[in-house]
């Protein structure tokens, strides 16, 4: 276990020095600052019928912890699982791979590893959650077992499942990460619905990974029990409607029954199961390159070892003149974004534009555009940083304007697949002479692209715009007002305004960004 | 041209330079930039190269500053870094397409340019496949085709040869040979017989300082006479070591060839004719002043 310990160390230590973790915690702790709103808010998180709980101990405490279990169970996943695919570009795979470590050991200590990222960005939630009580409820006790118990109980194996989850998809699907987001994401809405939906049971209970139906269900309990009245919790996560009914009541806590304790560990141990599986059907870093091979197989034997023929003579080389035009960068950025991934998934991609094309004009807008928009994560996400990641960044930095010409060439090659995608419901706004909802849809396009810019570079890497982009989309789908980048339910000028100003924002700061970059290699 | 480079520093953090006053002209042909890991080669080439900037220093090309002015040099470069990777979906074609509207080139010539150093670098066959399906010396002959697309009047080769085999190696130093008449060549390699075969000066740095420049023969001057060789037992050579700078040894069934440098022969020495080599590591072992 010795060797184990020091590929978790190693594996952890790496993935959190780094720019993007902090940006990541600087997130975290905003999040965590809107799961206990300010009394004159719009919104409520957890909320049980027309009931919230007075800030105390107790409901600060669970309402943090079930909300930090749900919500990092999501952008966990997204964040943890890219640490086999690291292994793997930066070479150490292969070391690891000649190595006598076993593929189980490998797997745990990745999914240990996931597992202690999740826990560094949990123990800032839990430190800001006890900074809320004393922000917002500082007129009861302090009493800490009241955050520790659900923390440890609800969020710890939750975490652990997640980062199991991610090791697990890494092994059998890690060279198409948009089907991992998709899978995770149709899962984790398969859960959340059996958890939110459906009438509280212990089987239910059981079931549920993220632990949050038992304080739920306690939480019902104790309503019933002093109110007398049958509510179930209506809602968890940002709700923004009418909270001028809503009545107040002591919350103090939930007992915990057996059977719950059990199934945190059956998950544990349904966790560690899922990695023995995958350990078996683990490639050992033994992977073909992501180009097609068969070319390669036949290029090989005809250029065995290839010469350079020392003919070259510059002086009898074709005259060429200077061409300062941006116009060969977007054609080959275009190529490069239509080229990435699956070619099959132009299927996808098409089936959406069709969608946009048949859907209800609001279904299309405020549903099928952003998930058709998510879909180019991957493509977007490295639109910035692709030179670094494929270390061409020493050519593209030395040469002439490189911000003026190249950068801006990459942001209209992205601007344009997002407006190209979003082709079919521009043309449907186009007839109905809607002109407002095509606006915002540009400004949707360039925002994300924008985005996927300006946090590229920040961060250096595709993790956080990606994580990023997940949430605005999920929350967007979920009709949060103030993540409605797309205009689908603004249908008015000051809100193309606002984004106008967001996008002036984030590509001010990327051109200033990348200025100091380019030369400071 | 004129390269001039006076006083140039790269600090990167308190008291940890990567160059320290580091002056040197340079003017069409080839400088060999030897020196051991560390000794800021890289650096050198990537100030040069605009991608990294001076913290004190001057650094001008015909009296303008590239500084202050990168596109000036930009417009004329051609750079090999040591370790570039390439877009592994675009064929060799496209990438070069690429590579010249970065550097800002164009014309009816350019696709016939473009086909000619990709004959000139024997990448004909597999120019329309993707570059992810390309050896490592491949990768390397498409980074060589790239620095020469724009009629570079600088170039710069940082470890060109790493990846090519012995003849490829031999090809590429016929081929900077040629180009050095009108342009600035800077060269630098681990390998000293690539620059011993084709470097008109040769610039040996250490610790970001420049050591010494000069042309092959002044720079061997400094060991000239100071080369011996000497056959030893097995048993003695680790105790000879310690009192010679030793700079190679051959095994030679229980014996021990060795070759290296003193004031004078030690015993039945035989004196041999200084080479770049001997002088590049009699100069790397010196202590610095």
């Amino acid at each position: 276990m010795k060797y184990v310990g020091s590929i978790i160390k190693a594996d952890y230590l790496q993935r959190t020095r780094s720019y993007a973790f902090l940006i990541t915690l600087a997130i975290s702790l905003y999040i965590a600052y809107t799961f206990v709103p300010a009394p004159g808010a719009a919104y409520t998180t957890v909320r049980v019928g027309n009931f919230i709980g007075v800030y105390n101990s107790a409901w600060i405490g669970y309402v943090t912890a079930i909300m930090t279990s749900v919500f990092l169970s999501l952008i966990g996943f997204y964040l943890v699982n890219n640490s086999i695919k690291k292994d793997i570009g930066t070479g150490v795979g292969m070391i690891i791979a000649a190595t006598s470590i076993r593929n189980f050991k490998y797997l745990l200590s990745k999914a240990l590893s996931n597992f202690l990222v999740l826990l560094s960005i949990t123990a800032i939630v839990f430190i800001m959650s006890i900074m809320l009580f004393f922000i917002r409820g500082n007129r009861y006790s302090f009493e800490v077992t009241q955050f520790i118990l659900p923390y440890t109980i609800v969020v710890l194996p939750a975490l652990f499942f997640i980062s199991s989850l991610a090791v697990v998809a890494e092994v059998f699907l890690g060279r198409r990460p948009v089907i991992q987001y998709l899978l995770f994401f149709a899962l984790f809405n398969f859960i959340s619905a059996n958890v939110m939906m459906t009438k509280g049971s212990t089987m239910i209970m059981m079931l549920d990974p993220f632990g949050v139906k038992a304080v739920t269900m306690g939480m019902e309990d104790f309503v019933q029990t002093h109110f007398n009245k049958q509510l179930h919790v209506v809602s968890m996560g940002f709700n923004f409607s009418d909270k001028q009914d809503v009545k107040t009541f002591v919350f103090e806590g939930i007992q915990w029954q057996s059977a719950f304790i059990i199934s945190r560990f059956m998950w544990i141990g349904f966790s560690l199961l899922l990695i023995f599986i995958s350990s078996k059907f683990f490639h050992r870093f033994d992977v073909k390159e992501r180009i097609n091979t068969k070319k390669k197989k036949s290029l090989t034997p005809n250029i065995s070892s290839g010469l350079i023929t020392g003919d070259i003579n510059l002086s009898a080389l074709p005259v060429i003149t200077p061409a300062y035009g941006i116009l060969p960068f977007i054609k080959t950025e275009l190529l490069m974004l239509f080229r990435k991934g699956s070619k099959w998934f132009w299927l996808v991609n098409i089936g959406g534009m069709i969608a946009l094309i048949f859907a209800p004009l609001s279904i299309a807008h405020q549903i099928i555009l952003p998930a058709l928009w998510f879909l180019q994560v991957s493509r977007w996400s490295d639109i910035a940083t692709k030179e670094k990641i494929n270390r061409i960044h020493y050519f593209t930095y030395a040469s002439y304007q490189p911000i003026k010409r190249l950068l801006v060439s990459q942001m209209i090659a992205g601007i344009i697949l997002a407006v190209a995608l979003a082709l079919p419901l521009i043309i449907r706004y186009l007839i109905n002479g809607d002109f407002i909802p095509i606006l915002n849809i540009v400004a949707g396009a360039v925002f994300i692209v924008a985005l996927a810019v300006c946090f590229g570079i920040l961060s250096g890497g595709n993790k956080l715009f990606e994580i990023l982009f997940f949430l605005l989309t999920y929350c967007a789908i979920n009709k949060i007002p103030f993540t409605d980048y797309f205009g689908g339910l603004h249908n008015d000028l000051n809100y193309s305004g606002f984004m106008l100003a967001m996008i002036v924002l984030l590509i001010t700061i990327s051109f200033a960004l990348r200025k100091y970059e380019i030369r400071h290699l | 041209m004129i390269l001039s480079i006076q006083n140039l520093s790269k600090k990167y953090r308190k008291e940890k330079f990567g160059l320290k006053d580091y002056s040197i002209t340079i003017e069409n042909g080839i400088l060999g930039l030897l020196g051991p890991n560390g000794a800021g080669k890289s650096t050198l080439m990537k100030i040069i190269a605009t991608i990294s900037q001076p913290t004190e220093g001057t650094l001008t090309l015909d009296g303008h500053n590239i500084v202050k002015e990168p596109d000036y040099i930009r417009k004329i470069l051609g750079y090999l870094p040591q370790d570039f990777g390439v877009y592994a979906n675009l064929n060799a074609y496209e990438f070069l397409a690429y590579m010249a509207a970065m550097k800002g080139v164009g014309g009816s010539g350019l696709r016939k340019r473009i086909d000619m150093l990709l004959e000139g670098v024997n990448l004909v066959e597999a120019a329309r496949l993707p570059i992810g399906t390309y050896s490592g010396g491949m990768k390397q002959r498409i980074g060589i085709a790239q620095a020469l697309l724009n009629d570079p009047k600088v170039l710069i080769f940082d470890e060109p040869t790493v990846g090519l085999d012995p003849e490829e190696r031999v090809r590429f130093r016929n081929l900077i040979s040629g180009m050095a008449d009108d342009c600035i060549i800077i060269l630098s390699s681990h390998i000293v017989s690539d620059i011993e075969t084709i470097a008109d000066e040769v610039a040996i740095m250490k610790h970001g300082t420049l050591i010494t420049k000069g042309t092959q023969a002044e720079v061997i001057k400094a060991v000239d006479g100071k080369v011996f060789e000497i056959v030893l037992d097995s048993t003695q050579s680790d105790a000879f070591k310690t009192n010679y700078q030793a700079i190679n040894s051959i095994r030679q069934k229980d014996k021990i060839k060795l070759r290296y440098i003193s004031d004078k022969p030690a015993g039945e020495s035989s004196p041999c004719t200084a080479s770049l080599e001997d002088a590049y590591l009699f100069l790397t072992k010196q202590p610095l002043i």
